[in-house]
């Protein structure tokens, strides 16, 4: 463990370990970097940790001029903060005003504002919820979850002199998330906890032909692991952005004006609130065939067939992007094919 | 198998030959000389470099991150792309993602304007995305603090990063020495503190940091905000654009006419028609072969000339009117008689011996002359069919049980009566099997003619609608209606009215109204602001006027107007010239009894020619009224106690005042309905006779005597004949101020905004019950439509005001409310420069020590 060099010069050893969970609640609780379960419940734990520090620890820093700010933190405040306000001026501008407009004014220009949010809010719910279109299928094919979290702990420099609290502080990354650097380390098993080294990379290597009983797994699966990084994250940047519009286009059809006339928020109106849901769900099944089939009398083929086009970019760009992410061409050869029993051989 | 570790296998290989050579490493770099004498390890020299393009490099660096990104996806695509690549890929998707919902949203689009908005939206964000940092963080903060906080570097592999994006390692090495020093100066860092580098150093990291959380959260608020301002900003350039463009797409219609309608593809229909025609050729016509026919040639023609073609057709081609009766009529009437008598289920020989044989049925049918002719009435076929019939059962009753007499004599009655109303009963069916008439060769040829010159009709007729459509239409962004949004917002501009005036005047039409009335009283008490307020309309005037005439239907020729009377002539020529007469009527107008066209009166042509004359003339009668309203209320501010024509000194002072009250309420407001239900109004039935003084009036209103003054009803008097004469003269007759004259007589528009008077004089006050019966301008009747009246009317400036009024208010608030918002933001984002790099300097604390 390295510790902050100012605490040699006051003869100080500062260590870091993890308080009890009850103490302190779980953001604390790793000693070192830390792989972590990919279900729902983490990432949900992960995205809240995440929102709440892009809304107050990190531009504080960042206003500060804080040494330990990194890169991080940059990203984390870049992927929520534009996002959310961004969206909600979006919304605002479409929408805030319109009430101090006459009576037919307003109701047109909300026709238009409410949709424009409404495909704020799709086009944010697509584009995360698009990517297990892609992940899971990868998942269960290739045995790679490309989206596997893990908590890092990271150490501060001190900022004051003697102020020793607040040293480190909890990350959360992927172990794909660099596929430059993955953390090969963090998918190595722990004999202590009673598991093989290499069950995790015998286990991809297993589901992806390579064998079992392999020697070293891990040297055979690394490279497929990469290849499947690099192929599943560009089948996102696509097909999750396409998903995303193709939401928006949703958003933009007639039959959500029927749902707007009924939308409510208020719960407490249980009669109401259950009208407003089931009217939301005929809209957008109405709204996914109006999409589709276009409008009924159009002459044009193009404005006919546009919805159709959309929809079918969006799938076959996923369906590609999955069907390359498989399609593994970096892995190792048949041992047989490279070693050679009679001949002299190097061994890393 | 022996195996031997790799390092070990290096080792005992000579070193030298095992040497990396690569070009990026400095020639005089020696790893092993490195690794022997270990105090001489550090890092590897840089290859990378601080990026400063400039304006000019612009195109080339697009160039090159195109290259970049074609080549990452390449490397992506094979699973060997590395963080960097992946990272502008991610950006190329959310690009590309937006470009394909504005290409979706642009086929949803109906006119030009909306569609080229998608993209520019698309455009617009992406682009406040990228200027707002650079604009509105990096600039300021340049000018600061003397440095770039958005600096860019290439690194060794050439990839291009921004300079200060991860704080845990930025690459100072690139940074010269004295550049650093320059900014140290210019960051008032002392020269002489040891270790000044890293102290300057650290003091840029600290601005830049702060400087990208600023931008991490302005750029929420900032992005969609300038790219709505932006796209509203837009708005009107984008607008002239896209006029000039489907004008000038619209006058190409007319210039390539043939040309044009040629890209009308009517083959289907054509080689269906020759199918129908190939079967039927020869054989009789029927109801359903007219049908089929019409049902062809008819598709894309309009109900009247539709209808008229199915007149004309039924004419050429007769049906259901005469039949032949031959051999073959013998031969159905006996099996027709076969099909019905066999629920009955009799002997074949009984059976045989009740249908009537051939020979003794054209005995009969000859001998009364019921044979070898053409028929269309079978009342005589039926007796004579009935009589053998009843003989021939009569014959065989002796030989079936008196219940199948029975059925038989029922079922004999069953074959001259039809069992449902309107329907042919099985004799007249097998009667009517071969009509007298046929599709002859000639009526094929007939039929093929008529059809392609109606086929090159739609063309020509649909190229016509189109151009009229995008010149004249009441739709958004054609050109008539571009024109009529211009002005209204042009005048009411002039106007100026202020926000207050406008939030009140677009709650209701009357404050509206009032709002105006007050407005055009204020300006034309001051002939500057008057003089200024013509000059504006004079120019907009001229220009709908000028853009007008070119499809003005009152001029002896224009384009539009030539190729239309050509169309239909042509057309209506060739119709009649293959007996079409109903369709050529329909198509070119009346046509007397030597094939002349003597009106075009119901006919397309009218059509097409009073579409966009009536289009024109509403527009310009709602404009020219305004100017006339301006007039009127300026003339009637600055009549100085002088007579004029109609306000003399032989009507009482009182009836005066009533009179320019209607006048001036009339041109404000009123519309044609107003005149139909009359024009109450506060009157005096016993005015003032003993005071004939010329009305008062005081910055730019009436000084009313007499009007509103006391306790009175609104009336309205059916004997005053000459009262509304005198008002429709204040209005329409006097001569314009010459103030008005003066700036308008050089104009283009003036003989037919002169016209426009002497019209609405003549028709809306020569109406025999238009304001009230028999009160007429000069006790002239004229004969005129509630189209013509309506027309002339125009828009009252009331209701253009209120409208204008709403637009106004609306995107007047939308622009406070966030034009406000947007100028807080860069103020706030400006300011906060101020603030940034204020922190406890870091050799401050050294020196404390």
């Amino acid at each position: 463990m390295i510790s902050p060099i100012s605490n040699f010069r006051e003869n100080r050893l500062v260590t870091f370990k993890s308080e009890p969970k009850e103490k302190t609640g779980a953001d604390s609780a790793y000693d070192e970097d830390t792989l972590l379960n990919n279900n729902f419940a983490t990432r949900t734990r992960i995205g809240l940790d995440k929102l709440t520090k892009a809304f107050t620890i990190y531009p504080a820093k960042g206003l500060k001029g804080s040494i330990n700010s990194n890169f991080y933190e940059f990203l984390t405040l870049g992927q929520n903060v534009p996002f959310i306000i961004g969206s909600a001026t979006l919304i605002s501008i479409f929408n805030s005003v319109n009430k101090h407009f006459s009576h037919n004014a307003a109701i047109k220009a909300a026709k238009l504002g409410n949709k424009m949010a409404l495909g704020v809010l799709l086009y944010a719910l697509a584009k995360e919820a698009s990517k297990v279109l892609v992940t899971k299928p990868i998942q269960m094919i290739t045995g790679i979850d490309t989206e596997l979290p893990y908590a890092k702990v990271n150490y501060f420099l001190q900022e004051r002199p003697g102020v020793y609290d607040d040293l480190t502080s909890i990350e959360y990354h992927k172990v794909g998330e660099s596929v430059d650097f993955p953390r090969w380390d963090l998918l190595y098993g722990d004999p202590k906890k009673g598991e093989a080294r290499n069950f995790r990379y015998d286990k991809i290597a297993q589901k992806n032909g390579l064998g079992t009983d392999l020697n070293d797994s891990d040297q055979d699966v690394k490279p497929i692991y990469k290849e499947v990084l690099v192929k599943s994250k560009l089948a996102k940047s696509f097909s999750s952005f396409l998903w995303a519009v193709t939401a928006v286009a949703l958003a933009f059809q007639k039959p959500w004006d029927d749902y707007f006339k009924a939308a409510t928020l208020k719960v407490w109106k249980g009669k109401d609130f259950m009208h407003s849901l089931k009217v939301f769900g005929r809209s957008l099944v109405r709204s996914a065939k109006a999409l589709y089939e276009g409008p009924v009398h159009s002459k044009s083929p193009i404005t006919k067939h546009a919805g159709k086009a959309l929809l079918g970019l969006a799938a076959i760009t996923t369906v590609l992007g999955v069907a390359n992410s498989v399609h593994l061409t970096q892995k190792p050869q048949k041992h047989n094919d490279v070693i050679n029993p009679k001949k002299e051989s190097v061994v890393c | 198998m022996r195996t031997t570790n790799i390092l070990q296998s290096y080792i005992r290989n000579n070193p030298n030959t095992q040497q990396y050579q690569s070009d990026k490493v400095s020639r005089d770099f020696d790893v092993h000389r490195e690794l022997t004498n270990r105090t001489f390890i550090k890092p590897l020299p840089s290859n990378g470099k601080l990026l400063n393009p400039t304006i000019m490099d612009y195109p080339a660096e697009i160039q090159k991150d195109i290259k970049y990104d074609i080549k990452a996806f390449y490397h992506a695509l094979r699973g060997k792309a590395n963080d960097h690549e992946l990272g502008r890929l991610n950006d190329v998707g959310m690009k590309f993602g937006g470009l394909v919902l504005a290409s979706y949203l642009f086929t949803k689009k109906q006119t030009p304007k909306t569609k080229l908005f998608e993209f520019i939206g698309f455009g617009t964000f992406f682009a406040a995305m990228d200027l707002w940092p650079k604009l509105f963080i990096q600039l300021p903060a340049q000018l600061v603090h003397g440095f770039n906080v958005r600096q860019y570097y290439e690194d060794n592999y050439g990839r291009k990063k921004l300079f200060y994006q991860d704080h845990q390692f930025i690459p100072w090495d690139l940074y010269p020495d004295d550049v650093i020093n320059r900014i140290g100066d210019r960051l008032g860092i002392p020269k002489d503190i040891p270790n000044r580098r890293n102290a300057i150093q650290e003091k840029m990291r600290q601005i830049a940091l702060q400087n990208n959380t600023l931008w991490m959260l302005t750029s929420g608020f900032a992005t969609p905000l300038i790219s709505a301002l932006l796209c509203n900003a837009l708005e009107k350039p984008v607008n002239k654009i896209t006029d000039q463009k489907m004008d000038k797409f619209a006058d190409n219609l007319l210039e390539h006419f043939p040309q044009e309608i040629k890209k009308y593809d009517f083959s289907k229909g054509s080689a269906e028609l020759a199918k129908i025609l190939t079967e039927n050729e020869g054989k009789p016509i029927t109801k359903e072969l007219v049908e089929s026919l019409h049902k062809n040639i008819s598709n894309g023609l309009d109900k009247v000339v539709s209808d008229s073609l199915k007149r004309d057709l039924d004419l050429l081609l007769p049906q259901d009117k005469n039949y032949k009766i031959t051999d073959n009529s013998v031969k159905a009437i006996q099996d027709t008689i076969r099909e019905v008598l066999k629920p009955i289920k009799l002997p074949e020989n009984i059976v045989e011996r009740i249908i009537p044989n051939a020979q003794t049925l054209t005995e009969e049918f000859t001998s009364k002359g019921l044979l070898n002719g053409t028929y269309n009435d079978f009342t005589e076929h039926s007796k004579t069919l009935q009589r053998i019939l009843t003989k021939n059962i009569e014959d065989i009753s002796s030989e079936v049980d008196e219940r199948t007499k029975k059925q038989l004599q029922f079922n004999a009655k069953k074959i001259v009566h039809s069992q449902k109303l309107g329907k042919d009963s099985p004799l007249f069916e097998a009667l009517k099997l071969e009509p007298a008439e046929i599709l002859t060769p000639e009526k094929v040829k007939t039929i093929k003619a008529v059809s392609d010159r109606l086929n090159t009709f739609k063309a020509e007729s649909a190229v016509l609608d189109r151009y009229a459509y995008i010149k004249v239409a009441q739709a958004p962004e054609t050109g008539l209606a571009n024109i009529w949004n211009h002005m209204s917002d042009e005048i009411f501009k002039a106007m100026n009215f202020t926000q207050d005036e406008i939030k009140q005047a677009r709650i209701d039409n009357e404050i509206a109204t009032e709002i105006l009335r007050n407005k055009m009283e204020s300006i034309v008490a001051n002939k500057e602001s008057y003089t200024k307020f013509i000059d504006k309309m004079e120019n907009l005037l001229s220009n709908l006027y000028s853009k007008s005439t070119q499809i003005d239907m009152t001029q002896d020729e224009n384009a539009y107007k030539t190729i239309v009377n050509s169309t239909c002539d042509n057309t209506a020529k060739t119709l009649l010239g293959n007996g079409m007469r109903h369709t050529a009527s329909s198509i070119g107008g009346i046509i007397d009894g030597y094939g002349n066209i003597v009106s075009p009166n119901t006919s397309s042509r009218q059509l097409m020619l009073k579409f966009v004359d009536d289009r024109i003339k509403g527009v310009k009668s709602s404009f020219y009224r305004f100017l006339n309203f301006a007039d009127l209320y300026y003339r009637i501010a600055h009549l100085d106690g002088r007579d004029t024509a109609i306000l003399n000194n032989r009507i009482p002072k009182e009836v005066k005042e009533e009179m320019v009250e209607l006048a001036k309420t009339i041109m404000l407001e009123g519309h044609t309905s107003d005149f139909a239900v009359k024009f109450w109004q506060l009157r005096n039935p016993e005015a003032n006779k003993s005071d004939y003084r010329q009305i008062e009036t005081a910055n730019g209103k009436v000084i009313n005597q007499y009007l509103g003054v006391g306790e009175k009803e609104c009336v309205e008097f059916a004997n005053d004949r000459h009262y509304f004469e005198s008002v429709m003269k204040l209005m329409y007759g006097e001569d314009l101020h010459p103030d008005t004259a003066e700036k308008i007589k050089k104009s283009g528009f003036w003989d037919d905004f002169r016209n426009f008077r002497k019209d609405a004089l003549e028709i809306l006050g020569g109406d025999f019950y238009f304001a009230k019966p028999n009160h007429l301008v000069d006790g002239r009747k004229v004969k005129s439509t509630s189209e013509q009246r309506f027309i002339l009317t125009g828009c009252a400036p009331a209701d253009v005001a209120y409208k204008a009024f709403h637009n106004m208010f609306n995107s007047g608030k939308w622009f406070s409310v966030f034009g406000k918002l947007g100028a807080g933001l860069i103020g706030v984002t400006l300011l906060a420069q101020l603030f940034i790099g204020r922190n406890k300097n870091p050799w401050k604390n050294k020196e404390a020590k």
